[in-house]
């Protein structure tokens, strides 16, 4: 599923979510995609879009690289 | 004011109709949104393309020491062929039921990973059509010569048959395969 298998994109978007009390659904209101798609993306399945990148980290107020990196991000890592 | 319900018509879906398979609305057939329950009527469909394919290998029925005239023993392999048809064309139905919230719905109400998922499935199936296909052409040209077919009766039309099922199934059931519970 992901866009570039090679290349996992890794993210942050369940621990995002749960700090900002948000339901898969509600996320998936909020971005305007099916809520299993946000499952898709936490378990690192699929990679998003530019824009569906940007829409989640509006949606969770961050900026897109706290949301999402090319490598595996450390434990506890901010 | 009620909302409009708009209508494909090129795909033969309204709005309304599409939004409530994606979701919980629709409340028929949701044992077909688990992944593990789809999987199993695309095994069911496989296996009914399977046998039907296989009755243009199998001689007709001669069970044991049962000895049936030429007409019955006829009569009873047309009837399972049908029978095994029918079953493989109600298999064929509930994966269409299974898929369809994706599969004929329009891009506007999917998505970007569902219309990734859909659009691989659908060039999987393309790839595997065409390989089917030329295997088709292969068997056209030898099978007569190679003695593959029965001489009687069936001369390779039940192969057609479950090509013709594999052709109109192949896109759903990749993508049955694929999709996680819906």
């Amino acid at each position: 599923m992901s866009r570039n298998s090679e290349e996992p994109v890794f993210n942050r978007i369940e621990e995002a979510r749960a700090a900002a009390g948000l339901s898969r659904q509600k996320l998936a209101n909020l971005v305007g995609v099916h809520y299993q798609t946000i499952g898709y993306l936490e378990r690192g399945e699929y990679s998003p879009s530019l824009v569906l990148a940007l829409r989640i980290a509006s949606a969770l107020r961050k900026e897109v690289s706290e949301l999402f990196s090319l490598t595996q991000p450390k434990e506890g890592e901010k | 004011m009620a909302q409009k319900n708009k209508i494909y018509w090129s795909l033969g879906v309204t709005e309304k109709g599409t939004r409530a398979l994606l979701t919980d609305e629709n409340s028929k057939f949701t044992w077909l949104r688990s992944q593990r329950n789809r999987r199993v009527v695309v095994l069911l469909e496989l296996l009914g393309i399977t046998l039907i394919a296989s009755g243009s290998y199998l001689p007709t029925l001669a069970i044991g020491s049962i000895q049936l005239s030429r007409e019955a023993d006829i009569i009873i392999y047309s009837v399972t062929a049908i029978w095994v048809t029918l079953l493989t064309l109600v298999a064929y139905s509930l994966l269409r039921i299974s898929v369809r919230g994706i599969a004929d719905a329009p891009d506007e109400l999917l998505d970007e990973r569902q219309i990734t998922i859909r659009d691989t499935s659908f060039r999987f199936a393309y790839l595997a059509m065409g390989c089917l296909v030329i295997a088709l052409l292969v068997l056209m040209f030898f099978g007569p010569d190679l003695e593959l077919f029965q001489p009687e009766g069936n001369d390779g039309s039940y192969l057609m048959i479950a090509a013709l099922f594999a052709f109109a199934s192949a896109p759903s059931m990749i993508l049955a395969w694929r999709e996680r519970d819906i």
